[in-house]
């Protein structure tokens, strides 16, 4: 089993002191120790933004690619590679911003990939603008008047959209997230992990006081993963009001819907059954489709 | 001074009619039956961007001497409709012949404006069709019957090619298709008409490909060991993603049509750096799109291959019809600066060389290499030698894909700016393949040091020059010495090859300077060439004339005269032929059609 600290590269992380960043990158060092996932057996691809920046202080085979983009090169990726397992990492002005048509292909597609999505609800690296999963009305530096817009649902697209595996973290809570990202690296399909990240410098309303006065934990409420129904009426409840109590608003982490036994895109195409790159050791014989063309 | 017939002995027909209608299967039909025969084809479908409606036409050349692109004349006219008749009247020789049902329009009604040498083939496409059991899209078979009727031409070859595209059907379906056939074959030829030129099967065959651009790339690709693919359909690229589609299991090439161009590139940058050798193709519009991952291919030094097969623009343009006006936003798409290969097939042979050496080139320089071509290219066939397929290698550069490595960097800094390269899954490679600039290891944030920064932009720099000395070398056409001088690039080569053939046949020497390679920019060999020049012309089909710039900016010499096209149609031999003769101080008259005035039909 690889020690937590062999995934460590020699570089010191720049998140913010106290960012959720560093909740969610101690998990995931846990859950690939805990697993005992070699660093030749999985790749990680990561999208722009503070989240992406993870890509210097994670010492594995992976790939920091464009803002919004992480999960196309990650398919691609898994498809090509069979004999590698893959993570995306991704934001939430990243993934569900300029990203949201790859996520909801993504989601159409039910590729073997793990998605770990760093929600904290702002643009971070950017100094503060407000994202897609900001707060209906919560000012911010590009929305003094506050953001017009209803927040992205993660949970409810990816139910919408039959996902297969559904869930919702908390960086502040490591132990827990460890275990759900443990369930869903192991997800056979597509997994989303939507993780409650406080962003300590540039949201104000949703930090780790906040979250700890409204979270509560699906497992422990004897919920049944295996209800779709129940599971994406239960993502409404994500939205409140800025003023909400804690009494009023309880917000669910913890997986809210799984599906095993499901055809991944990978089992449904044919040529995936070996690595890409043995298709080029030597040129292809094409007197075949010359002779259609005589 | 009485001109010459450059157009040799050929029969040239033109099948007109709305979409929908089946103008291009026919068509392709009718050349594979006389390729077959052992006649040079080159055909040429015209359509606008609608599935049923418009006016579509497939025009094909039928020659016993080698031939390189279209003519603009027309021998024989199957007008599918009465439209197409008014319509292309003007393209019609002395002595050729409309093929037509007098259910569309009678025969004391048709037009001929004042025409006496042109003979009336009616058909009755339609009754035809009725009589032997079939539908009415097969109104087209019974017009290739008819047409080979006209010739004399045997119709065994037709019945064999119908029988083979029925295969997969009910026999009866077969058997209608070869009844249709039968039928139009014996009305042409009640109809008597005195026609100038007949055809014959020639005998022995050499072996040939009957190829459009897009497969003749998705040829090379495939015989490259393609395993991904990715695209969006865009006009004229989508072909390429049908064809790679339908090839996909047996070849095991993963293909998938994303949700976007902008998924397409970046899925290609993945499968790259898992070591799978990966392309996309697209047009002007979606490489738009792609351009942002362009770049992320570039600063990572992915091996991709781009294909990017152009139409008129900006924005969607004219998407039907044929431009090479990306020539520069090919060179230049993506901010900052990385080095990356632009290669210009100029016809099919050239899209399935080009094809497969783009992904050793890719390898060798892990960089983005781009196959630039057009409509011309993509929708159009032509009889080329059968692909040298013996001659495909495989060169995947410095790749390791198995075993481990020991103190692994993946942009280690070296004299030829090429790293070597491990895959993951490797043990000890760790590396990240970053967008950022990034330090050897591809951490981001040590790559923001000034050393690092200078180190690693000239590192990648260092790749362009080593590509120069592994790209395509210009290729030269005609004698060293000539009276007239061409350079160009991409499909223009067709109809100047054509025109320098005719030329030649008047004692006019033309030699011709294809740029196979557009960049890095070939600066000393065109130098060179214009060196020796006596008179130079720049032929491209764009307004503001980007190679002729190019050479300007690269070369310091001025090239003499440009002959540009931007209507979207292809530019023709006749315009290069008059052209020619135009800087020789000398007029040919080209009809309102476009075809040489004075050549009495070309035989």
């Amino acid at each position: 089993m690889p020690a937590v600290k062999e995934f460590v590269t020699p570089l010191k992380p720049t998140w913010c002191p106290g960012c959720g960043n560093f909740g969610m990158w101690e998990a995931l060092k846990r859950a690939l120790s805990e697993l005992d996932w070699q660093k030749n057996e999985f790749s990680v691809v990561w999208g722009i933004g503070c989240h992406g920046n993870g890509a210097d202080f994670l010492d594995v085979q992976g790939m920091h690619a464009l803002h919004g983009r992480a999960v196309p090169p990650a398919t691609a990726l898994r498809l090509t590679r069979p004999d590698l397992k893959v993570i995306v990492e991704m934001g939430d002005g990243d993934g569900y911003g300029i990203g949201l048509g790859h996520f909801v292909h993504a989601l159409r597609r039910n590729p073997d990939l793990t998605i770990i999505a760093h929600d904290n609800q702002i643009y971070g690296l950017t100094t503060g603008q407000a994202s897609p999963t900001t707060e209906h009305l919560m000012p911010t530096v590009s929305t003094p008047t506050g953001v017009l817009e209803q927040p992205v649902n993660p949970i409810g697209l990816a139910l919408a959209q039959d996902a297969t595996f559904v869930a919702r973290g908390f960086a502040g809570d490591i132990p827990h997230l460890t275990e759900l990202y443990k369930q869903a690296l192991t997800h056979k399909g597509l997994a989303i992990v939507d993780v409650m990240q406080p962003c300590v410098t540039w949201n104000h309303l949703n930090t780790f006081q906040w979250f700890r006065e409204r979270v509560y934990k699906l497992e422990e409420s004897g919920w049944d993963t295996s209800d779709r129904a129940a599971a994406f009426n239960l993502s409404m409840t994500t939205f409140h009001d800025l003023t909400c109590t804690p009494e009023q608003c309880k917000i669910p982490i913890g997986v809210f819907y799984k599906r095993e036994g499901v055809p991944t895109y990978e089992d449904r195409v044919a040529a995936s059954a070996e690595p890409g790159f043995k298709r080029a050791e030597q040129p292809r014989d094409v007197s075949a489709i010359l002779a259609g063309l005589g | 001074m009485p001109q010459p017939a450059p157009y040799g002995r050929e029969v040239r027909i033109r099948i007109g009619g709305p979409a929908g209608f089946g103008i291009k299967a026919a068509g392709q039909t009718l050349a594979r039956v006389f390729a077959r025969a052992g006649y040079h084809t080159f055909d040429l479908t015209e359509y606008p961007s609608l599935i049923k409606g418009g006016h579509n036409t497939y025009h094909l050349r039928v020659s016993e001497d080698e031939i390189f692109s279209h003519v603009m004349p027309t021998d024989i006219l199957v007008a599918l409709d009465a439209p197409t008749i008014a319509l292309h009247l003007g393209e019609l020789t002395s002595g050729g012949a409309i093929v037509f049902d007098p259910h569309d329009v009678a025969a004391d009604a048709i037009e001929l404006a004042g025409r006496d040498d042109i003979c009336l083939v009616p058909v009755p496409l339609t009754d035809i069709v009725y009589e032997v059991g079939g539908i009415k899209i097969m109104r087209n078979v019974v017009a290739l019957g008819a047409v080979l009727g006209h010739l004399e031409f045997p119709l065994d070859g037709l019945v064999d090619s119908l029988r083979h595209q029925f295969a997969h059907k009910a026999p009866e379906i077969a058997e209608q298709n070869v009844a249709a056939a039968t039928r139009g074959h014996v009305e042409a030829a009640n109809a008597h008409c005195d026609f100038p030129f007949r055809l014959a099967p020639r005998g022995s065959v050499e072996p040939f490909v009957l190829a459009d651009g897009n497969e003749a790339v998705g040829v090379g690709a495939l015989a490259a060991g393609l395993g991904f693919y990715a695209a969006y359909p865009m006009t004229p690229a989508s072909s390429l993603l049908s064809f790679m589609a339908k090839h996909a299991d047996a070849s095991s090439v993963v293909v998938k049509h994303t949700e976007d161009e902008i998924a397409a590139m970046n899925m290609v940058v993945g499968a790259a750096f898992g070591g799978t050798r990966a392309m996309c193709a697209t047009s002007g519009g979606g490489f738009s799109l792609m351009v942002e991952a362009l770049g992320f291919a570039g600063v990572s030094e992915s091996a991709v291959v781009v294909g990017l097969f152009t139409r008129p623009g900006p924005a969607t343009g004219l998407p039907t019809w044929t431009e090479q006006s990306d020539l520069r936003f090919a060179i230049h798409a993506a901010q900052g600066e990385f080095p990356r290969v632009v290669l210009a097939p100029g016809d099919q042979t050239d899209a399935f060389e080009l094809g497969w050496k783009a992904f050793n080139l890719a390898d060798q320089l892990q960089t983005p290499v781009i196959v630039l071509g057009d409509t011309y290219l993509s929708d159009n066939r032509q009889t080329q030698p059968a692909f040298d397929t013996a001659a495909v290698t495989i060169d995947r550069g410095q790749l390791q894909t198995t075993g481990e490595v020991e103190e692994y960097a993946r942009y280690r800094v070296t004299d030829s700016g090429v790293s070597p390269r491990v895959v993951p899954g490797v043990v000890g490679a760790q590396q990240i393949v970053n967008s950022y600039e990034h330090d050897e290891h591809g951490w981001g944030a040590p790559g923001e040091e000034r050393a690092n920064r200078i180190a690693q932009s000239e590192k990648r720099a260092r790749k362009f020059e080593l590509a120069k000395t592994l790209v395509p070398k210009p290729v030269e056409f005609g004698p060293h010495e000539a009276a007239v001088s061409v350079i160009l690039f991409g499909t223009t080569k067709m109809p100047t090859l054509e025109a320098a053939k005719w030329l030649a046949a008047e004692g006019v020497t033309v030699n011709v300077l294809q740029l196979v390679t557009v960049w890095p920019f070939p600066a000393d060999a065109v130098h060179e060439f214009l060196e020796r020049s006596k008179r130079s012309i720049v032929i491209e089909q764009n307004a503001t004339g980007q190679l002729e710039g190019l050479i300007r900016e690269h070369t310091l010499r001025e090239v003499g005269h440009r002959l540009n096209r931007t209507d979207g149609r292809p530019i023709s031999p006749e315009q290069v032929y008059a052209f020619v003769h135009d800087i020789l101080g000398r007029h040919v008259e080209l009809t309102a059609a476009g075809a040489i005035a004075t050549s009495e039909g070309g035989r």
